[in-house]
């Protein structure tokens, strides 16, 4: 029965009973205006909203690549793919490859049907149509693609270097470094999954895998729609990023742009940091409430910085220059001291967490993936990270794996593909 | 008036008496009524007396205070109407008591359960735990010249073990790391940034000569570099001072960098000791905590939780430790060996955490807020 025909039903029980009273009439009105909008039915509501959700396109071909300046979904894995190309065309295949199919799965396609006796031609487990999800993919090139096995050295970027190891690092080689990184990110663990799986079919026989790491975001979880995520220490992560909105901050921050002694094809790209930061999770629950906010310089719930009443509030350090309120060595105050001097420095920081099984010791294998965009690594991040060497927070944490890479600008459209400009 | 029968009933022990339905005990129940109405009324004229002028801040009272013996305070027979040494209604008890627990204090401002302990007193602790270390340090300067004798003698199984004996009686100092002088820690047993790393001295040096095959000839000079190392230890410990923050977190920090370090192959990386080291840390933990023990107790049940779990961990290395005194390497332990490790490991260090903040030497400062410093500026 639809809701109309209740609707009526409902009116001619009411002829029938006359006037019956104005306590009945009323209770009766009443029941007739809240059948008149029936109570959506959760599931369908569930369903709906995430059909929505499924339904996200982001395309792929952009001046920009996606998955810098575009909202974080949730899920996210990153891959560092070697080169076992023979020459520098079969190379070029592998790449082109990563954007045809990153383009077709970004747009979302119906599967494709083959021979019966072929195997399909997609793995297919997102049913019969592959969701878009808000699907990213975005892909870099680290220094060793311009080593001397594909005649590619005078393309290489000025600033991309592999990257250093710093003071406290302990780089496990086969978590560190690759040819070409990609960043996946969607909304659900299974588009990101399923993209995972079809990029490497294209890509086989070209590039092979170095290391991957799957990540994920804490869900939102707060009224404030500009309230940020948690990272695994429980702290909001993100809160002091450049605003992402805005296109002038992001051409002094993040965007490359061609001039003397740089390559005209990396107009548009960006270097990216990517530092795979294992966080010491049961040591750090062992620690008393103050003393982590003191490393941090926020209170935890909040996100507020120490003394404050909110997230997004300026720390105010002028007010604090001997560190009564947040200590000079907190963790808000050595990665951003908010000075002219440092705001060149800034990052756009789009780190992921990471929970990767358990150690041999027994305790749990989690962490951040970081990840962070720059227009140069080592007058930014590297600065930064310099600074963050005397943080109280490095007891906790230990980085052992990650790269630098260069992110080129987008593909321009369906016969490009991104970083076509080292075949120019 | 019914919340004030129900407290009265609580404080006499639930009302006592069975219910004996006899008519003797239908006249004590009536005695009992009209002594009730009388406390009453007594109750109700003493807070008309005392409520208009009782604007005194409520005296705070101590959840360790109990009544002394003999005060008769807690007999049935007396009608208690405030909580024992102060003047808060015996209604309002429970309500502050759990407002307390959740860091509210009687003022209705946040409130810290810490009662810091002065830093002084930490001296007598931090004196007894250097003397041990003086102790270990000359077992360790033995220790490595029977790991000279051995790698000069040529046999490398009982090189290995000297080796074993040397590696736990460095362990055993504990509490000390991080805090000898220049780069004496690393002459003793500096741990590469590398496996590949070749330019490092120490007791690793010696590990990966040893478990690699080299001429144990050729590790001669670098343990001879060791025992001087431990002699100018011997002179540097009785000058070394340890903070009392910082030394009641090295008592479960010794096990957190056993856990990490040893028990993850990671610091012991030819060798795979990673148990026996562990077990060295178990005994460095033990007398950090014995010396802080006349500290602890009576605060809290830290001591007893620590105390328990440290023996539960104890009594699993030592069902480990052969008839030798080795112990197995981290490959040769079963599952459910390596479990049974990991596990009281990982209890002993949540009783540990409990340690700093019930040995803690300051109340928490108050902090200024940004409207505070804006003002005074």
């Amino acid at each position: 029965m639809s809701p109309v025909d209740r609707r009526n039903f409902l009116k001619g029980s009411l002829t029938a009973l006359g006037a019956g009273g104005a306590g009945v009439a009323v209770g009766l009105a009443g029941a007739d205006r809240a059948h008149a909008a029936p109570a959506p039915d959760l599931a369908t509501t569930a369903r709906d909203l995430n059909a929505r959700e499924l339904s996200q396109r982001i395309p792929f071909d952009a001046f920009h690549q996606s998955g810098i300046i575009t909202p974080k979904p949730a899920q996210a894995t990153v891959i560092a793919l070697d080169s076992v190309a023979a020459n520098r065309t079969a190379l070029f295949e592998g790449l082109q490859a990563i954007s045809s199919e990153a383009r077709l799965l970004t747009r979302g396609e119906p599967v494709g049907v083959a021979e019966i006796d072929d195997p399909p031609p997609d793995s297919g487990i997102l049913g019969a149509y592959n969701a878009p999800d808000s699907l990213t993919v975005t892909v870099g090139f680290g220094a060793s693609l311009f080593d001397d096995r594909y005649g590619l050295a005078a393309k290489r970027p000025p600033q991309l270097t592999p990257m250093p190891s710093f003071a406290l690092d302990e780089l496990d080689p086969t978590r560190t470094h690759g040819d070409v990184i990609v960043q996946i990110c969607a909304g659900q663990r299974d588009t990101v999954v399923h993209t995972v799986r079809e990029l490497m079919r294209a890509v086989a026989g070209h590039l092979t895998i170095r290391w991957m790491l799957d990540g994920f975001q804490t869900a939102v979880r707060d009224r404030d729609p500009k309230a940020n995520t948690r990272n695994l220490f429980a702290f909001r992560d993100g809160t002091a990023n450049p605003d992402a909105t805005n296109p002038a901050k992001m051409d002094e921050l993040i965007w490359v742009r061609a001039k003397r002694g740089e390559p005209a094809w990396t107009t548009g790209g960006s270097y990216m940091v990517v530092r795979v930061i294992r966080q010491h999770v049961e040591f750090w629950d062992r620690v008393g409430m103050l003393e982590q906010e003191q490393m941090i310089g926020r209170y935890r719930v909040s996100g507020a910085p120490l003394g404050g009443t909110y997230e997004h509030e300026d720390p105010r350090y002028d007010l604090d220059p001997h560190g009564d309120r947040i200590p000079l060595n907190a963790h808000i105050r050595l990665a951003n001291p908010r000075t002219p001097k440092t705001s060149t420095q800034r990052i756009l920081r789009r780190g992921y967490n990471y929970d990767r099984g358990v150690d041999g010791a027994g305790n749990l294998d989690q962490g951040l993936l970081f990840m962070a965009f720059n227009k140069d690594p080592d007058r930014q991040f590297a600065t930064i990270q310099r600074r963050l060497e005397t943080e109280p927070m490095t007891d906790y944490i230990l980085p052992v794996g990650g790269g630098y890479f260069f992110v080129p600008p987008g593909s321009r459209g369906s016969g490009d593909w991104v970083g076509s400009g080292i075949a120019d | 008036m019914s919340g004030s029968s129900i407290s009265t009933d609580a404080l006499r022990g639930g009302g006592g008496g069975g219910s004996d339905p006899s008519g003797s005990s239908r006249r004590r129940r009536l005695a009992l009524w009209l002594a009730g109405l009388g406390v009453l009324v007594v109750v109700a004229l003493v807070a008309a007396a005392t409520i208009p002028g009782s604007h005194s801040a409520p005296k705070p009272f101590s959840t360790l205070a109990v009544a002394p013996h003999g005060s008769g305070a807690n007999q049935l027979h007396r009608h208690e109407s405030a909580v024992f040494d102060s003047n808060i209604p015996a209604q309002e008890y429970g309500t502050r008591i759990s407002r307390l627990e959740n860091g509210i204090g009687a003022d209705g401002q946040l409130a810290s359960d810490l009662d810091p302990i002065p830093a002084s007193a930490f001296n007598r602790p931090v004196g007894a735990y250097i003397h041990y270390a003086l102790g270990v340090s000359d077992r360790l300067g033995t220790a490595v010249t029977v790991l000279t004798a051995q790698l000069q003698a040529g046999d490398r199984a009982a090189a290995e073990r000297a080796w074993d004996v040397a590696f736990t009686d460095y362990l055993h100092l504990g509490a000390v790391y991080g805090l000898l002088p220049g780069n004496l820690n690393d002459h003793l047993a500096q741990v590469p940034s590398s496996l590949t790393q070749s330019h490092f001295t120490g007791l690793h040096r010696v590990e990966k000569g040893l478990w690699q095959g080299a001429p144990l000839r050729s590790l001669v000079p670098i343990s001879q570099a060791i025992s001087l190392a431990v002699v100018s230890l011997k002179h540097t410990l009785p000058r070394t001072q340890i903070d009392p923050l910082d030394y009641s977190a090295r008592a479960h920090e010794i096990l957190e960098d056993a856990q990490r370090d040893l028990m993850s192959g990671n610091q012991v990386p030819w060798s795979g000791e990673g148990v026996l080291g562990t077990a060295a840390g178990v005994t460095a933990t033990r007398e950090v905590v014995g010396t802080l023990a006349p500290l602890m107790q009576g605060r809290d049940n830290t001591l007893v939780q620590v105390d328990n779990w440290l023996l539960r961990l104890q009594s699993v290395m030592d069902s480990l430790r052969r008839a030798d005194g080795s112990y197995p390497t981290l490959t040769q332990l079963t599952i459910a060996q390596r479990e049974r490790i990991n596990g009281n490991l990982a209890g002993a260090l949540t009783a540990l955490e409990g340690i700093p903040p019930t040995t803690e030497t300051v109340l928490p400062p108050t902090f200024p807020t940004i409207a505070s410093q804006e003002h005074t500026k």
